[in-house]
């Protein structure tokens, strides 16, 4: 051993020693709160898997996922990584590369089995809540400039062609008494100035033009990227997470009712509650350094407006709140506040205003912080994400559920990148079932 | 498994050690070595173990014959028997779907397409076998008369999955009496280090950042961006293989086997026929010492052999006409270097035929990642100016400068630079100097090995971060 040299045994020792710890740690992470997925887990034993060679793979991965410190050491990378670019001070590109997330399949049974970490239902529940985490693709270039990420538009015509056809299609099958609006919320890249950088991120407003032309004459398009820019200095966009804030939600809203033809309620009439210390997805995504220190403050408009939320798992309804605090302590996840994570199958907000008007907001995650601003304005409110609904759990598809519930308005909120991607309008195109 | 895995490094690596050193008799050994390599293929191979084990058993056989009869017709037939079952069983597993495809397309055959995944290795392994078979009938090494040896010879996982690719003759000695000693058990350790710094720190960082330019939309691709994304290719694919092999040799030293270089810092080439000396050179020499000579080399049929060589050359690395291209795209560049190129760059100043080599090189691998010719050209055409959607872009921009370090640091790794920092302070502080030599000598190595040790682990965890933003999909 004498005539070993020092980093021979320091090799030695660091494998051996790491090997060791990772036996001797039998407590194992399942969930991993930074990156908001499930870690792999132990795979199971069968023949099968061991002659298809699936179970050595999966035992690999899950030997990497449940590493020993692993959070830790994948944040200490991230910040090597960064020291090493400093030629380009406070800008930096982060790829997402991974696999699209598929959206739910529209024929399953709403998914039973995915235990939820952050909130145990009451026990006697059925089902458990799905939870609207977010919505965009998994994929894409988020820019880091100055403590804010930003994540970069590429058009596609496509897909914006499709966007039209599926909104077209329910214009078809809804009629004339039904009225649709589309509201799509840009996405903070064209609110961030980026002077050097131009021409990295293509022209949202230049797409949601081309997008006009294309929609039937009798869908309302609302133009929430004026009502956003002309607020531009303000404090609309996280800069920790793509989602917008619930101000930014609000001049969107602001857009829309006046576009139905209602003056909008001044901000000045809700009550203020301010949470700080929130990182969302663009930091989990980039883990940059900047983001960490610049962390957001997410503000609440507290509804006045007298109502009963109920959220549907399939047939059972549970009563919810429209601005839920039990997630204002979580640091990635506090935009699950608004209408309580947006989750369930559907939901339904109603409220004292006896004036006969009922909505359904069809949205992502984008609509969860505009719904709340809806309440002065409608006597029922249906919230359905097209991710969790399904005629099979719902126990009818959407064109009777409208009827049934004599809705007489649809508004459609999507964030720009789901717009812009076509497997995400196909979730919304299979809602209307055949 | 592969070598740059958490479960490789700190589980299978350090137990396999342990139990290696605790064995003290060379039989029992061995048999550990074999044992656990056949448990690190199966690894990856469950099923195809079977193959190994049986091509394994075949040519034990055919050598053991050839060896015996090395004037009569029964060598002959042993060793065409070796080549032709180890190139069917090639032929099935790596160009049955090629070649069905090509027939179907070609006569309108309805060939059925083998579904079978290639098994790893057996581009390695296979070519392996051959080498030993054809070298006992030519005697240059004696039958193995022990088939477990035998097996440990094709089974060692230090070199089963990807090369070098390892002549019987090299080992053969180690096989039945190596010595391990501490001075051999250092060089393979901070070997093997070395090996994984260069897959995990810059090939894997290099692969990350090539896909923000190679396979993307290229009708937004500047020309900027295609230079800067083939480069990070040619840098992603010498450090992974040229990694892989350094580890390889590493291991094989820690268990006190020698494997011979691979790879000889082929970027600094100043031709086409130089790099090739310099890249891969296990399977250069393999095609030279078991192809070019045999079909009469320089001296007869000089084209026709060169032609051959490198169409296989191309086959050898993927079943599709890419790889033939890229093949046959190295023959015409070494038959007009030996022509007319060489002549007239001895002329010039260095610098020139460097650059040629670059562009060169570059050119090779465009086809080299495009399993698509069509992709290609466009590529192509795009880094010389056709059809490019700009000159350059902030993106390419932002991604230059967030990685220079990164990009220089590793176009330093391409060269000879460690050796040339050892020579030069063992010029500048002779032995017995005192503190800087003992500084330059006995403790810069060791405290960079232990840093490069620690960055890769922390990256190799790092590249598990999978965030996956809405994981309730």
């Amino acid at each position: 051993m004498r005539k070993l040299r020092a980093d021979t045994l320091f090799f030695l020792l660091v494998t051996a020693l790491l090997g060791l710890a990772n036996f001797l740690n039998v407590e194992k992470p399942a969930v991993s709160e930074l990156e908001q997925r499930s870690l792999a887990a132990r795979p199971e034993f069968s023949v099968q898997a061991l002659f298809n060679g699936t179970y050595f793979k999966d035992y690999e991965n899950y030997y990497s996922d449940t590493f020993i410190f692993r959070e830790s050491i994948v944040k200490a990378g991230r910040e090597i990584a960064q020291a090493f670019s400093f030629l380009s001070p406070g800008v930096s590109l982060t790829a997402g590369y991974e696999e699209l997330p598929a959206p739910p399949e529209q024929e399953k049974e709403p998914p039973a089995e995915e235990p939820r970490e952050m909130e145990k239902p009451p026990d006697d529940a059925p089902l458990l809540p799905e939870m609207d985490d977010g919505d965009d693709q998994n994929v894409g270039y988020w820019l880091v400039v100055e403590g804010r990420a930003v994540q970069l538009f590429k058009f596609d015509k496509d897909s914006f062609n499709y966007y039209a056809d599926v909104l077209n299609r329910y214009q078809a099958e809804l009629g004339r008494g039904v009225k649709i609006y589309s509201l799509i919320a840009p996405s903070n890249s064209e609110f961030v100035q980026l002077k050097r950088y131009s021409g990295i991120t293509d022209s949202q407003n230049e797409a949601l033009n081309y997008l006009k032309r294309r929609l039937a004459p009798g869908i309302l398009s609302i133009n929430a990227y004026d009502a956003l820019n002309s607020h531009a200095g303000e404090y609309l966009y996280f800069r920790t997470d793509h989602h917008w804030t619930a101000l930014g939600a609000y001049y969107a809203y602001c857009a829309f009712i006046e576009a139905a033809g209602e003056p909008p309620v001044p901000l000045e009439r809700y009550r203020r509650v301010d949470l700080e210390g929130f990182l969302g997805s663009s930091y989990t995504k980039t883990l940059d350094k900047s983001l960490e220190e610049n962390p957001d403050t997410l503000s609440l408009y507290l509804p006045f407006t007298e109502h009963e939320f109920t959220v549907y798992y399939a047939a059972e309804g549970r009563r919810s709140k429209v601005i839920d605090l039990q997630y204002a302590e979580s640091k990635t996840d506090k935009y699950l506040v608004f209408i309580s994570s947006g989750g369930g199958t559907w939901g339904v907000i109603k409220t004292e205003v006896k004036n006969g008007k009922r909505i359904l907001v069809l949205k992502d995650s984008f609509g969860n912080a505009l719904v709340p601003f809806l309440l002065p304005h409608y006597e029922e409110i249906y919230i359905v994400d097209s991710r969790f609904y399904s005629a099979a759990a719902a126990g009818k598809d959407i064109l009777q559920f409208i009827r049934d519930n004599r809705i007489n308005e649809v508004l459609f909120v999507n964030y720009m990148e789901n717009v812009n991607w076509r497997k995400f309008m196909e979730g919304v195109q299979a809602l209307l079932g055949g | 498994m592969v070598f740059s895995s958490l479960y490789f490094l700190c589980v299978f690596l350090p137990l396999n050690l342990l139990l290696y050193y605790l064995i003290k008799n060379r039989t029992y050994r061995n048999w550990l070595l074999i044992i656990t390599s056949l448990f690190f293929y199966a690894w990856g191979e469950p099923v195809w173990v079977a193959l190994l084990i049986f091509s394994t058993l075949f040519d034990y056989v055919n050598a053991r014959v050839a060896g015996k009869n090395r004037d009569n017709w029964k060598g002959r037939a042993a060793v065409a028997l070796s080549i032709t079952g180890n190139l069917l069983i090639l032929g099935f597993f790596k160009y049955a779907g090629f070649i069905a495809e090509n027939l179907n397309s070609l006569l309108g055959a309805g060939l059925g397409v083998t579904a079978f995944g290639l098994p790893i290795g057996i581009s390695f392994y296979t070519f392996q076998t051959i080498s030993y078979v054809v070298d006992v009938y030519r005697g240059e090494t004696e039958a193995q008369q022990s088939f477990p040896r035998l097996l440990l010879f094709v089974s060692l996982f230090h070199q089963l999955v990807a090369g070098p690719i390892v002549r019987y003759s090299d080992i053969a000695r180690e096989i039945e009496a190596r010595v391990e000693t501490p001075a051999q058990f250092n060089y393979g350790v901070s070997r093997f280090i070395m090996g994984l710094g260069k897959k995990v720190l810059i090939a894997n960082t290099a692969g990350k950042l090539s896909e923000s330019f190679l396979g993307t939309d290229y009708s937004r691709l500047p020309v900027t961006g295609a230079w800067l994304g083939i480069f990070l290719f040619a840098l992603q694919i010498y450090f992974d293989f040229s990694g892989y092999s350094d580890m390889a040799i590493g291991l094989g030293k820690m268990f006190g086997f020698t494997y011979k270089e691979n790879f000889n810092y082929p970027y600094i080439s100043r031709s086409a026929a130089e790099f090739w000396r310099r890249w891969h050179i296990s399977l250069g020499s393999f095609f030279r010492d078991y192809v070019y000579i045999p079909l009469g080399g320089n001296r007869r049929r000089y084209l026709l052999n060169l032609l051959v060589v490198w169409s296989l050359t191309g086959l050898w690395h993927g079943a599709g006409w890419n790889f033939v291209i890229w093949g046959l795209y190295y023959f015409v560049l070494i038959f007009v270097e030996k022509k007319l190129l060489l002549r007239v760059f001895e002329k010039l100043p260095s610098i020139v035929s460097r650059i040629y080599l670059w562009v060169a090189v570059l050119v090779g691998w465009v086809f080299f990642y495009h399993l698509d010719l069509g992709e290609a050209l466009q590529f192509l055409g795009i880094m010389f100016g056709v059809k490019a959607a700009a000159f350059s872009g902030p993106e390419v921009a932002i991604h230059f400068l967030s990685n220079a370090v990164f990009l220089a640091v590793a176009a330093i790794c391409c060269t000879p630079v460690t050796r040339f920092i050892g020579e030069r302070s063992k010029r500048l502080f002779p032995e017995k100097q005192g503190g800087a030599a003992f500084l330059a000598g006995k403790v810069l190595p060791p405290l960079a090995g232990a840093a490069v040790l620690v960055l890769s682990i922390i990256f190799l965890v790092g590249q598990s971060y999978n965030p996956f933003l809405y994981f309730r999909f």
